[in-house]
């Protein structure tokens, strides 16, 4: 599992881990994100049950486990969130942060003895010890209780779904020409986005931020201008179409 | 216990459940035939008076049967509960092992300590519950015995009961096919335990 910082400051850092290799063939490619604060830490979208191991193996390199405290969800698939089963038997005294639309259904993949925290709809944050996480909804991209995480003082928007694409685990970790990129990204954004309506309340919502990097949960991630191209390709991408 | 052994365990209580399904129905159907009986029994009158005695050893005991397994029914469904866990900790157990190859913390070491015990407590756990329920089909099993015992004389009481004879004569067929298919169920049930409790070790 390759490990990537993406920001470091004496408050916190972020930590991207994906491109693993050992990753069975058939399976999504996923990016999972680590938010280390002093003496606590998150794990954004943690991913999938044949992951658990690389992952578990990668975290140890960073923190104790005693650190993570919390895990974050956006949504309920089963690549954000089925090794939950197998944190819970790691994690004595965790809490998951999800929609609370989906603890009913995230509930499913086995969960003793991490705590549920549900999000609002409207959103909320994430707090550890120094800093503070926001919580921004995104709601219908591409499920209908949706969380992206935002970072002010990193600059950081962790995208889940959004800006996702379907490329081999050898791809490079961000976008370095957005036009290129784009065949890896179209098809994903028009059938997993169900709404151009959702599709424009996120934008507009996401334009207000001061982002330097928009990580999504698949795929490469978005750097300065990147982050601005995309937003303008995708207003202008229609989504909800199956064929 | 491997991959393959824990989905083989699941399917193992899913048959085990499925057949006291069986059991359960054959006991009710024992428990109609006693119904019947002392009916068929009261009109023969004085010819059938030694068979009123049997009808009531037949409610008896399908009553006890219906019981046990009941209880039964229970503790399997409380098998899967405990049996769903003990999946869950060898998996857990199985995915730390897999985290050991890849990193060399002491964290890991601490984890797969524990991830062990977790492990052998879920499956001592699991172990415990199909003992409780093996010695429950054994009590079946007693009782089905005493059925064939009460088939047998009550076909000597019909025998004696003139016009009734006949009808009676089936009631006493009836609980000996009975009492041989849930011997039957039993044996099958205690046979998947056996090998569930060998794929533990």
């Amino acid at each position: 599992m390759k490990a990537t910082q993406l920001y470091q400051a004496p408050s916190h850092a972020w930590l991207m881990f994906g491109r693993d290799e050992g990753k069975p063939e058939k399976i999504i490619d996923t990016n999972q994100y680590l938010v280390k604060g002093t003496g606590q830490a998150v794990l954004l979208d943690p991913g999938g049950t044949e992951l658990f191991s690389p992952m578990l193996a990668a975290i140890l390199q960073h923190i104790k486990l005693e650190e993570l405290t919390t895990l974050f969800a956006s949504h309920q698939d089963p690549d954000i969130i089925s090794s939950l089963g197998l944190w819970d038997k790691a994690l004595p005294d965790a809490t998951l942060h999800a929609p609370w639309l989906w603890e009913g259904f995230i509930r499913h993949f086995g969960m003793n003895n991490i705590k549920y925290q549900g999000i609002k709809d409207e959103g909320g944050d994430i707090r550890l010890n120094d800093i503070s996480l926001k919580l921004i909804p995104a709601h219908y991209l591409h499920s209908s209780g949706n969380f992206h995480v935002y970072d002010p003082l990193a600059k950081i928007l962790m995208s889940g779904d959004v800006g996702a694409a379907l490329e081999k685990t050898n791809a490079p970790i961000f976008v370095d020409d957005f036009a290129a990129h784009v065949k890896h990204m179209e098809y994903f954004h028009r059938r997993w986005m169900p709404s151009n309506r959702a599709k424009a309340n996120w934008i507009a919502r996401v334009r207000e931020l001061d982002i330097d990097i928009m990580a999504p949960q698949h795929g490469r991630l978005f750097k300065g201008e990147a982050v601005a191209e995309f937003l303008e390709w995708f207003a202008k991408l229609d989504v909800g179409i199956a064929s | 216990m491997s991959d393959d052994n824990i989905v083989d365990s699941f399917i193992r209580v899913a048959r085990i459940i499925a057949n006291l399904d069986a059991i359960l129905a054959e006991a009710k159907n024992l428990s109609l035939t006693a119904k019947n009986a002392r009916v068929v029994a009261l009109r023969a009158g004085d010819s059938a008076s030694g068979f009123k005695p049997i009808t009531n050893f037949i409610d008896e005991f399908s009553e006890q049967t219906i019981k046990t397994t009941t209880h039964i029914s229970t503790l399997s469904n409380q098998l899967f509960k405990i049996a769903l866990e003990a999946v869950r900790s060898t998996q857990f157990d199985m995915h730390v092992d897999n985290a050991a190859t890849l990193t060399s913390t002491s964290q890991v070491v601490a984890l797969q300590h524990r991830a062990k015990q977790e492990r052998q407590y879920q499956t001592k756990k699991l172990e415990i519950a199909l003992q409780d329920l093996e010695s429950f089909f054994e009590e079946i099993n007693k009782q089905m015995r005493s059925a064939e015992y009460i088939a047998v004389t009550s076909r000597v009481e019909a025998s004696n009961a003139g016009e009734f004879s006949d009808s009676l004569q089936s009631v006493s067929d009836f609980i000996a096919t009975a009492a041989k298919t849930i011997k039957q169920s039993v044996t099958v049930n205690l046979n998947e335990i056996h090998t569930l409790r060998g794929a533990l070790h």
